[in-house]
């Protein structure tokens, strides 16, 4: 049994005849590892089954050699900020942060200064004296990431830490699992939009209908589906010309002017040969508005591998 | 497929009336509950008593059949009459199914819509506070009245056509009262259901209070006359008191010095009033922040 | 024992001053408010039928059934009210006298004596019978039962509805143990109030008694009488704190079961002797000092119901309760260390 390795051994998970994951395997290194994928992929089944919230049908879970069925001793290594928005009815940050510390069994004393220290490490020192029912989204995910951080565990798990903060908090919150990761600790969250995490995850797990389609450093999960072409939106104003051009001048496999109106959707798995295309009409004369990587995000992953979609 | 690439369109069809738009709760209410397993338990159960008065009327319009009944005298005729007591007896029997159904039925109308915040979702669209209420009791009188209305009507109507007209002719004044008498429990029992359901927004909590509001104020109403020596204190019984007006609709007598029917139905009206004031105070279309 | 206390603490609070235990505290002190009344009540009495005119008993006793209004109005002179009415055919009126001792009501109907009441303006003895009464009838079947029903749930069921159970099961803690620590906040707040509720209510039964009695009383079996109607309370508290805290782990909606739950412990007193040891309330009557009255007159239904069952001994019913009350938290750990946070369901 790995001590470094949060471990997942032919898990499934049904919830009645509702698929939550199934046979998942997966090793998970320490570093910033992101679970991503679309609304009731799995994501969230797999961490409540890390924190053993909930127990796998089969198979079996362990984090760094415990198992969750030992919450005395998983608990101590072990900080999980969930997605659930509530939090005990008319307690202060303050006190729901050492609420928790006191379950660890920190003295009184050193409870109130790990909660202060935690709370002041999401920037929420301001309204820790204030009821949590009064804060607002962005505080009350701040103030769930103090609970799980203030005693120091070695994973931390966090459902989308970053929906509903603002873009000073995010860069913070985003140096905070950098800092922890950077400590060989493991840092697991999730998010259904890829760009939000490639930047900063040291790896990806892609998630969908319960299965892991990918895992991997983003790069190679993006080289995995390299056969896959890439599909670009080009923002113009005469998407029949633009199309017209591009057909002459580059490789592509398919353009169709977006019904939306915003321009012309391309596919093509020249990206270089198309990117030089495009200076090359821009240069011409032909105003072009715009170019956006539309297969970034994960839905468009998604259909690649696993064949879903329209 | 990803949930943003799902299309959604603006429905183009029918739209139900200003007037029967109510009826779309019960339409969808009703089949929810009765494919409760235990609402269809607790509606069978209800029927058993039903059904044993059935049986008994027939014996009581066949007492002929029975060897040696004339030899039992007037005790035996006595007790084979179906009279007002009959159907007070009836009626209080299938009132305790009435408050259970109501417990299991009534907290789930409300509280869910208080708990989520939904009624400014409501309100904002031609839903009045006065059709939001009456929907909802619209629901619980169907469903109570298969408990009390219908198997009441049945046990008369049974009764009426074994007897004959005759009868019929001096007794159709049971079947009034067994009308009237009904139709202001099911009133009660449905307001009760949704001022606790209105007052608590934790479903299971209302399905208590609603059991509690009987059980417990007819014990506070015991120890009331118990500790105080009186009888008034009956009154805060909302089981006496209705069974009081129901004896006085179906002419059976009561104890002389117990609230009579006038004072328990005074109390009633102050306790209907009561209920709807909680309802209308609780049903404000706004989200409340703490 | 140290995570217990610390889980106990961080929820006692919440048991007892959420806005949700207001109607609990109103269960737990009703009867208290009550004696506390019948208390001004008496004292009112006493000072007003001082001023009385007497009517011997003798006299009173005298009237046998079917006397004429006017012959008792003869016989027994001027009446302290007269109250005549009619209801369908009949006509009533009642005669109010006053012996020196007791109330007394000549019962008339149609102008013949039907019945006669006496009420002592006030009996020590009958007030204790009174308050044995109120205690096993209501206090324990209804107040207790109800108020046990919202603070014991509150601790699960009421969790998973706020969805903030998660929070407790991400504590380094044994399932095992957030049970039981759970339990304590509930059982302390339960016993306070409800153990509060039967000593107030017993001192306002013992507030407005004469002197003499109270001398007595508390020479010979005040204290007792006391301990065992706090003991039945607290015990009562655990009993159905441990049944109520297990539904609420087991099901979505513990009122099914809590009904089951009133209706079996009702029906308790005709159940076979076996059976009869699985209820909490056989136990708690076993322990109350004063057998409670019955009203012979009440329907029989109603009777079948109210009847106790044969009584335990104090010392079987103790651990009786205390047994039953272990098994069912042994059942209920058991259930949390396989639950699991599902909140979509509630």
């Amino acid at each position: 049994m790995s001590h470094d390795l949060i471990l997942f051994d032919g898990v499934s998970k049904f919830y009645g005849e509702v698929l939550g994951v199934n046979k998942v395997d997966l090793q998970i290194p320490p570093g910033i590892t992101s679970l991503v994928g679309p609304n009731g992929s799995g994501k969230t089944t797999l961490m409540n089954l890390m924190a053993g919230l909930i127990h796998p049908g089969s198979g079996s879970v362990y984090v760094r050699g415990i198992s969750p069925f030992a919450p005395e001793k998983l608990m101590r290594i072990l900080g999980y900020a969930t997605q659930y928005d509530a939090a005990p009815r008319g307690i202060t940050g303050l006190d729901f942060v050492r609420a928790g510390l006191l379950l660890h069994g920190f003295p009184p004393a050193e409870a109130a200064r790990r909660a202060e220290a935690a709370i002041a490490t999401v920037s929420l020192t301001h309204a820790a004296q204030r009821k949590i029912a009064a804060y607002s989204k962005g505080m009350r995910q701040r103030i769930r990431l103090a609970q799980a951080i203030a005693h120091d565990p070695a994973v931390l798990v966090l459902d989308e830490p970053l929906n509903g903060l603002d873009p000073l908090v995010r860069a913070e919150t985003i140096a905070l699992f950098r800092n922890y990761a950077a400590r060989g600790h493991h840092v697991i969250l999730s998010s259904h939009v890829l760009q939000e995490v490639d930047v900063f995850s040291d790896q990806v797990i892609l998630i969908a209908n319960g299965r892991i389609v990918a895992e991997g450093a983003i790069r190679s999960v993006r080289d995995e589906i390299h056969e896959h072409p890439s599909q670009f939106l080009l923002q113009c104003r005469q998407p029949a010309r633009v199309a017209a051009l591009l057909f002459e001048q580059a490789e592509i496999l398919e353009a169709r002017i977006d019904p939306a109106g915003s321009g012309l959707r391309v596919l093509t798995r020249q990206r270089a040969a198309f990117a030089d295309a495009i200076q090359r009409i821009a240069l011409s004369g032909v105003a072009i508005d715009g170019l956006l990587p539309v297969d970034e995000n994960v839905d468009a992953l998604y259909e690649y591998l696993i064949g879903g979609g329209k | 497929m990803a949930v943003f690439k799902r299309g959604y369109e603006r429905y183009d069809g029918p739209l139900t009336g200003a007037v029967t738009r109510f009826l779309a709760v019960p339409r969808f209410v009703w089949p929810r509950l009765l494919a409760e397993r235990f609402v269809l338990v607790l509606l069978l159960v209800s029927l058993f008593w039903p059904l044993l008065c059935a049986i008994f009327i027939y014996l009581s319009n066949h007492a002929n059949l029975l060897p040696n009944l004339n030899e039992g005298g007037d005790a035996i005729q006595k007790l084979l009459r179906i009279d007002g007591r009959f159907f007070a007896t009836f009626m209080n029997i299938q009132s305790t199914f009435a408050i259970i159904l109501a417990a299991v039925a009534g907290p789930g109308l409300i509280a869910p819509d208080l708990a989520n915040n939904a009624l400014p979702l409501y309100f904002s669209r031609p839903v009045s506070l006065a059709s939001y209420i009456g929907a909802r009791l619209v629901v619980l009188f169907g469903l109570l009245s298969l408990v009390t209305l219908l198997p009441g009507l049945f046990v008369f109507g049974l009764q009426a056509s074994l007897a004959g007209s005759s009868w019929l002719a001096g007794h159709w004044t049971l079947g009034q009262g067994m009308l009237l008498g009904f139709l202001l429990y099911i009133l009660l029992l449905s307001l009760v259901a949704l001022a606790c359901s209105a007052y608590v927004k934790w479903r299971v909590v209302a399905g208590a209070l609603v059991l509690g509001f009987f059980f417990v104020l007819a014990g506070a109403a015991q120890i009331v006359n118990q500790v105080f020596r009186v009888e008034w204190g009956s009154l805060l019984s909302p089981g006496y008191t209705i069974y009081t007006i129901w004896c006085a609709l179906l002419g059976v007598e009561t104890a002389a010095d117990a609230p009579d029917a006038g004072e328990c139905l005074a109390a009633v009206l102050v306790l209907l009033g009561a209920l709807l004031a909680v309802l209308l105070r609780k049903l404000r279309p706004v989200e409340v922040v703490s | 024992m140290n995570q217990i206390w610390i889980i106990a603490r961080l929820e006692i609070r919440r048991a007892f001053f959420s806005r949700r235990a207001l109607w609990v505290y109103l269960l737990a002190l009703f009867p208290a408010a009550l004696f506390l009344g019948r208390g001004v009540s008496v004292n009112y009495d006493r000072r007003e039928y001082a001023a009385k005119p007497v009517t011997p008993a003798t006299l009173l006793d005298r009237l046998p059934t079917g006397t004429t209004d006017k012959d008792a109005l003869a016989a027994a002179g001027p009446p302290i009210r007269d109250r005549q009415w009619r209801r369908g055919k009949v006509e009533h009126r009642s005669l109010h006298y006053f012996d020196g001792y007791n109330r007394v009501w000549l019962q008339f109907e149609n102008g013949a004596l039907q019945s006669t009441r006496r009420v002592p303006l006030h009996s020590f003895a009958q007030d204790s019978r009174i308050y044995a009464g109120v205690f096993q009838y209501f206090y324990l079947r209804l107040a207790v039962f109800f108020g046990c029903l919202g603070i014991f749930l509150n601790l699960f069921r009421g969790e998973m509805i706020d969805k903030s159970l998660h929070y407790w099961f991400l504590a380094p803690v044994r399932r095992e143990i957030l049970v039981l620590g759970k339990y304590c906040a509930g059982l302390i707040a339960a016993a306070v109030i409800f153990g509060g509720g039967a000593l107030l209510s017993f001192g306002a039964l013992l507030s407005y008694q004469t002197t003499a009695d109270i001398e007595t009383y508390l020479r010979t079996e005040a204290l007792a009488h006391g301990f065992w109607y706090v003991l039945a309370a607290v015990l009562g508290c655990a009993g159905y704190g441990s049944v109520f805290l297990a539904a609420g782990l087991v099901l979505r909606n513990p009122i099914i079961p809590a009904l089951v739950m009133l209706l079996w412990e009702s029906i308790n007193g005709f159940l076979p002797e076996l059976l009869q040891k699985l209820s909490v309330l056989h136990y708690l009557q076993s322990l109350c000092p004063v057998p409670a009255p019955l009203d012979p007159s009440a329907p029989p239904l109603a009777r079948m119901i109210l009847s106790p069952a044969a009584p335990a001994s104090a010392w079987t019913a103790l651990p009786g309760l205390l047994v039953v009350t272990a098994l069912v938290l042994y059942l209920a750990t058991r259930t949390a260390r396989r639950l699991e946070i599902n909140y979509g369901a509630e």
